[in-house]
């Protein structure tokens, strides 16, 4: 047998590795673990998977320094690849991950009396951490369909956690079905383009389609189908149906980790994909002719543009808090892809850095949600007048949220969005521009009316206004949240500079 | 001349149960029209020389989820031979998607150079088993670690429920399981 042409793989790759192999590791420990005591003791799968997760990002970090990754390291193989953008990614879903993992400790969704699985659902959120991470590495056709699987594996239990609850089976049920459709319309898409191309990894594509005749209107197809898959994991119109439903049935930690986790490796994967495929290579002219081919800006234009608007004008109509949060996280779907259109390097820069930044606040106001639900069991909007005086840290904690996420300085979401903004006028996108600066006021006034319950409404006669007692990992985790989004808003270089580098390694020409 | 034939024979064996698994009123009979269907899918891999593929769609399709299918449709009990009657109104909207979607596809798929030549079919189980042990060993692992995580989403999602404490919780909708 001929053996001239395969890579024996190299283990001492895993050495770049390790973040992604202790969360594996910890899986699988931490399912062993809740075996071990048949289940009785959460706290045994919760504290290895805390103790995973520690491990995993202070290895993160450390990776941040490995001279290699301007040029990127391959594991074993050329499949996945660790550069500054999945160095930059793992740290923020790490972040996520723990932030997730302790809150949920603390939520009665998830640590109720009457649950069960509790040691399996910390398992899950480290598989589901591992495969997000994955995604950001991914640079191979296979890889990247088999990572985007996985998260989507792990998601559907996660969101059909509380089995006796109508709510959350549906949930899970419209999740499974509406992956699958993306999914298959995806692989179809990713199927053709390998016909067209004959190459699986990214590279080799991109090398196809400048070398070779394309065909516009085929490559406009394909394009139009991958991001169907794509925007069906980010929840971007028209693909976001199955978002409000399930972010508001599945147990609130878990809609908080959908809402940032799937979305953030989503953008991975998105930038990593269709710029290496499409714009960012030494060759721009031939970019710019396959780009040209197939007016690729205008397209995601139009996708960012329906996004917002659509995630902005239903939010405004919601009187239940978590299901106004998910159509605000479509709407900020839509602000970060105008970054994603603009084909510079200035445009990621400002998606990462606004990923960063929504990381905490979005995160942050779900947990608002989880606490309180654990006293009130109650996510409507109604329940919530008179808690800025039952709860008066945690109220005014979402306060931050709420007012970054509007986008009002000082805060971190002020920041982020003024990048978006100057990295599209730069381009001269000036009705895109226009059209985001609208969304933003109507989001002032959906995220206030929150704030003007808490705060401003009178509680009706009668009504209970005894002070609420949150559990201290509670207040913990979300001071740890709400302290970075005003300290963000304030002094930001260094956190910048950590996006710009992530991007430096991917953006040449234009 | 032969091998078009071949071809045509397998695409009809493909393509004509594979109406009827979509028309077909009666859920069972679908489900055996879709056994079909398979086997001309398999039989088109190995028209094509991709030996593996069609041995793995014979073992996996056929024989694992078309039995699961068929062992679901017996177990959930649906009235057999029964089928909520949709009119003008679902068929319209969705051939009207359907045929649109065809006709991008047809129009995309003839108008590319596949550049596609003929080669000679030869025995790849070897080969590939060879790649998955050096090229594709890290998806290789990856899956089994995915699939890993999927029994156990499945274990939790259909494990008996017990509960110990019987009120309810408020704000929830209890299911009898």
């Amino acid at each position: 047998m001929e053996l001239l042409n395969v890579n024996i793989p190299n283990w001492s790759d895993m050495g770049n590795w390790i973040p992604e192999a202790v969360l594996c590791v910890g899986f699988l420990v931490a399912l062993i673990g809740d075996m071990v005591t048949r289940g009785k003791k959460p706290v045994v799968p919760f504290v290895i998977s805390v103790f995973a997760l520690v491990t995993a990002g202070s290895y993160a970090v450390a990776g941040l320094n490995n001279p290699g990754l301007a040029a990127g390291l391959p594991i074993m193989g050329d499949l996945v690849v660790v550069d500054g953008l999945a160095a930059f990614f793992r740290i923020l879903f790490i972040f996520a991950g723990l932030a997730t993992v302790l809150f949920a400790w603390t939520s009665e969704e998830i640590m109720g009396r009457k649950r069960e699985n509790k040691g399996e659902f910390y398992a899950l959120i480290l598989m589901m951490t591992a495969a997000m991470m994955v995604m950001a590495e991914a640079r191979d056709i296979l890889m990247l369909f088999l990572s985007m699987e996985a998260v989507g594996l792990v998601s559907y239990v996660m969101a059909g956690y509380m089995r006796t609850s109508l709510r959350s089976t549906e949930a899970s049920l419209k999740y499974v079905l509406f992956g699958a459709v993306s999914s298959a319309i995806m692989l179809y898409g990713l199927s053709l383009l390998y016909g067209m191309t004959g190459a699986m990894d990214f590279a080799g594509i991109r090398a196809a389609l400048v070398s070779g005749p394309v065909n516009g209107f085929a490559l406009l197809v394909v394009v139009v189908m991958i991001i169907a898959g794509m925007s069906y994991k980010i929840a971007a119109v028209p693909f976001h149906y199955w978002c409000p439903d399930i972010y508001e049935g599945a147990p609130t930690p878990v809609s908080a980790i959908f809402s940032v986790g799937p979305k953030a490796a989503g953008f991975a994967l998105m930038i990593r994909f269709f710029y290496t495929t499409l714009a960012a290579g030494p060759d721009a002219a031939a970019s710019v002719g396959i780009i040209h081919i197939i007016n690729w800006p205008l397209l995601i234009a139009v996708i960012s543009a329906v996004t917002m608007t659509y995630g902005n004008l239903v939010a405004l109509r919601q009187s239940n808090v978590k299901r106004m949060l998910a159509y605000s996280s479509i709407a900020h779907v839509g602000y970060l892809l105008m970054g994603f259109l603009l084909l510079t390097p200035a445009g990621l820069q400002a998606i990462l850095f606004y990923l960063l930044v929504y990381t905490l606040m979005n995160l942050g106001a779900f947990f608002f949600v989880v606490a309180i639900n654990n006293h009130l069991k109650s996510e409507e909007l109604d329940d919530y007048v008179g808690l800025g005086f039952r709860t008066p840290w945690a109220a005014s904690m979402m306060v931050v949220f709420l007012a970054s996420l509007t986008g009002i300085p000082p805060f971190a979401g002020f920041i982020g969005k003024f990048y978006l903004f100057t990295a599209v006028l730069d381009k001269e996108w000036f009705w895109l521009a226009i059209l985001a600066a609208l969304n933003s006021v109507v989001g002032l006034y959906y995220y206030f009316k929150v704030v003007k319950a808490m705060f401003f409404t009178t509680p009706l006669e009668g009504a209970d206004t005894s002070p609420l007692k949150l559990h201290w990992l509670q207040y913990t985790v979300l001071a740890v949240l709400a302290i970075p989004t005003l300290v963000l808003g304030l002094y930001w270089g260094q956190f910048k500079d950590l996006a710009d580098q992530a991007i430096a390694a991917m953006t040449v020409g234009f | 001349m032969t091998s078009d034939l071949v071809f045509i024979l397998l695409a009809l064996l493909t393509i004509v149960p594979a109406v009827w698994v979509v028309f077909s009123p009666n859920i069972v009979h679908a489900g055996f029209a879709l056994l079909f269907t398979l086997f001309g899918v398999a039989g088109l891999y190995a028209y094509m020389g991709a030996d593996f593929i069609a041995v793995t769609q014979m073992m996996v399709y056929i024989g694992g989820v078309l039995v699961l299918v068929l062992f679901t449709v017996m177990m959930t009990r649906v009235p057999l031979g029964k089928r909520a009657n949709y009119g003008l109104d679902r068929f319209v909207p969705a051939g009207v998607l359907s045929l649109a979607v065809f006709g991008l596809l047809y129009k995309s798929i003839t108008s590319v150079d596949w550049g596609a030549g003929h080669t000679e079919a030869v025995p790849t189980v070897a080969e590939i088993g060879t790649n998955f042990m050096t090229n594709y060993i890290f998806p290789f692992e990856y899956v089994s670690l995915v699939l890993l995580a999927a029994m156990i989403g499945a274990a939790i999602l259909i494990r008996e429920e017990k509960f110990s404490e019987d009120e309810p919780e408020n704000g929830e909708t209890e299911v009898q399981s």
